[in-house]
């Protein structure tokens, strides 16, 4: 923030010149303070080998394999791609996971395996392959109708990471018309063990999204924010009420990743986000919430939920037409 | 009340010229402390302009500055000023029968026709009436705004025209997965007031098996307007797995997989849907403008 030169001499006086100066612009008055906060820089994966066809590779980057990062294990499996903004990892590969420990995908396979079929299993199958959701003939289950479970082999690491971390799966009822997020279940390593041994048996992108803050555009964020998301969220990222009893959850205390997994995935209800909106893009608008949406300045005071006129409203009435009732009772009592 | 007897002059002693306080010196101190403080404040708003302080400073300054002499001012008016009642004697107001017996005599020698009271009252009815409607044309007329033109009608939509995002580029078919949605605009009216209020348009791809009974939906995209035919908002909510859009102000939900018929809310009609096509390199472009007027309803619509 810009402070002006200190002029030496006296504030008060300057002060008070500036009382009678500055009453009539006082409606103008503004003050902002930019904070920024961002993840710790990410590094590919050094143990694996160079991309394998890294000439004249012309691709969009919008979160599918086609794009100009690409990296391949040993054994010709891909197991990153993306390119400076997001990097998409296969569960195995993804870092931060913690120390102490062994992580070999054979590790994380059998831990993953013995997770499965402790949690998941009962409804996925032993297969993964879940239970056909009741539909017409001729056309494509609608997924969330009851009496059925997704099928996990074609939905990606993304999307399984998205579901355990946020605390959706393992689900607490088969009933529910949208699970909540609630704290997770199963720690980071254990998710990252039962997508491991997903991945490894059927393997499928989307992968791991991990979003590289730096650099963010967040105003291009704002735009994108207010274009895609707004929408359904709301403009303060609160999340409101949809059709038949579904709602668009809040996005406070949502971590990059989850939000990025849920744009390029689609949980639930929500559009999938893949192709139409690039990995620079993605990353905008994971800042955009990240920053703004989850730290809002309010320059007002306080923000009352970013509840809009309905919470302002409610406060207003309380408070002020309370206050100047009792200001107006003192001044109107004889004394 | 004519035979009101005059008061005695008002002198200091009088009890009704006593200040409420009972200690008026103190109740003055108060007032002046208010008043030194308030005034305080209202430099420290001036500090805080001047250096640029947070939002909140000027308010809370200002506000409280105010706030305090406006209680100084009061508490001076109820406990410093003289208590009252005071009584203030007046002759009486109605004329007396020899008067108006005067002025209606005078009235007549003149000629003047005695006034009947409802034709008064009828005329004077009839001219407010008149007035006020001449009055309350003026600010209906202004309301109105600028002609709509052809807005209601067409859009810029025509044969050809690309279908771009809200940067500008085209969108391409295979890029573009299952499941996904997005506004978009005529090629080259993203960034226009009018191709972001008529034009726009919401393309949704959706699994080709899902939409064997429509037309113009190539590789499962299909293009709705984005203004809803109730009042015109833009229906922005997409719900993937219900196959619904949803209208954000007064939850119209238009079925995708059904020609957007409508299957909640007040919305009277569908939304219509601009037929597209895929050229040879998957850009999506319109085959033609949209085939009714969209938005809502009008009274000249056909």
């Amino acid at each position: 923030m810009h402070r002006r030169r200190r002029h030496h001499r006296s504030l008060a006086v300057g002060a008070m010149l500036g009382t009678v100066a500055l009453l009539a612009i006082a409606p103008f008055a503004t003050a902002g303070a930019a904070t920024g906060h961002r993840n710790a820089a990410h590094r590919p994966p050094s143990h694996v080998i160079p991309p394998q066809n890294p000439e004249g590779y012309d691709a969009y980057n919008s979160g599918t394999p086609d794009s100009s990062i690409r990296i391949f294990n040993k054994k010709g499996q891909l197991v990153v791609y993306g390119d400076s903004a997001v990097l998409y990892y296969a569960p195995q590969y993804l870092q931060g996971l913690p120390p102490g420990e062994q992580h070999s995908t054979a590790a994380l396979y059998s831990l993953g395996q013995a997770l499965y079929q402790a949690n998941c299993q009962a409804c996925h199958g032993p297969t993964a392959n879940g239970v056909p959701f009741p539909h017409k003939a001729g056309q494509q289950p609608r997924p969330g109708s009851p009496g059925g479970y997704p099928d996990l082999q074609v939905v990606g690491p993304a999307t399984i990471d998205f579901w355990i971390e946020s605390g959706r799966m393992p689900a607490t009822s088969t009933q529910d018309t949208q699970p909540v997020r609630r704290p997770a279940r199963l720690d980071h390593l254990q998710a990252v063990a039962i997508e491991t041994y997903l991945n490894t048996n059927w393997p499928v992108t989307p992968y791991v999204p991990v979003v590289n803050l730096q650099g963010a555009d967040l105003a291009d964020g704002a735009t994108l924010f207010s274009l895609n998301c707004a929408a359904c969220h709301t403009i303060t990222g609160d999340g409101d009420a949809l059709a038949n009893d579904t709602f668009a959850p809040s996005m406070r205390d949502i971590p990059a990743t989850q939000v990025a997994e849920a744009l390029r995935t689609g949980p639930a209800n929500m559009p999938i986000f893949t192709g139409n909106l690039t990995d620079q893009q993605l990353r905008d608008v994971v800042a955009y919430v990240v920053d703004k949406i989850q730290h809002p300045e309010n320059p007002g005071g306080a923000g009352l939920g970013g509840l809009g006129p309905v919470g302002e409203g409610f406060v207003g009435l309380a408070l002020g037409v309370g206050l100047l009732a009792l200001i107006g009772f003192w001044i109107g009592d004889r004394s | 009340m004519s035979e009101a007897t005059p008061r005695e002059p008002a002198t200091w002693s009088d009890p009704h010229l006593q200040p409420a306080a009972k200690h008026p010196d103190t109740v003055e101190g108060v007032i002046g402390g208010l008043f030194f403080a308030g005034f305080v404040l209202f430099a420290l708003f001036g500090a805080a302009f001047w250096q640029n302080w947070a939002a909140w400073t000027l308010g809370a300054t200002l506000g409280g500055g105010m706030l305090l002499i406006g209680i100084g001012i009061t508490a001076w008016g109820k406990y410093l000023m003289p208590r009252g009642p005071f009584v203030e004697e007046r002759h009486e107001l109605a004329s007396s029968p020899e008067d108006v017996q005067a002025m209606t005599n005078a009235l007549v020698e003149r000629g003047a026709e005695p006034v009947r009271r409802r034709k008064l009252l009828g005329g004077l009815l009839a001219a407010g009436m008149g007035v006020f409607g001449i009055v309350a044309l003026f600010p209906l007329l202004r309301s109105l705004g600028p002609k709509p033109g052809t807005t209601l009608d067409t859009t810029d939509w025509a044969a050809g025209t690309y279908l771009v995002d809200a940067f500008g580029r085209r969108v391409n078919a295979n890029e573009i997965g299952v499941g996904t949605a997005m506004t978009v605009f005529p090629e080259g009216l993203q960034d226009t007031d009018r191709g972001q209020g008529v034009d726009q348009t919401f393309l949704i791809r959706a699994a080709k098996v899902d939409i064997q009974g429509m037309q113009n939906v190539p590789n499962g995209f299909v293009a709705y307007s984005k203004v809803c035919t109730h009042a015109g908002c833009p229906v922005g909510l997409y719900e993937r797995a219900l196959n619904l859009l949803v209208c954000p102000c007064h939850q119209s939900m238009f079925a995708v997989l059904d020609s957007a018929n409508v299957v909640f809310g007040p919305a009277p009609r569908p939304l219509p849907q601009l037929p597209i096509a895929m050229d040879r390199k998957g850009f999506l472009y319109a085959t033609g403008p949209y085939p009714e007027p969209i938005g809502p309803g009008f009274w000249e619509r056909s």
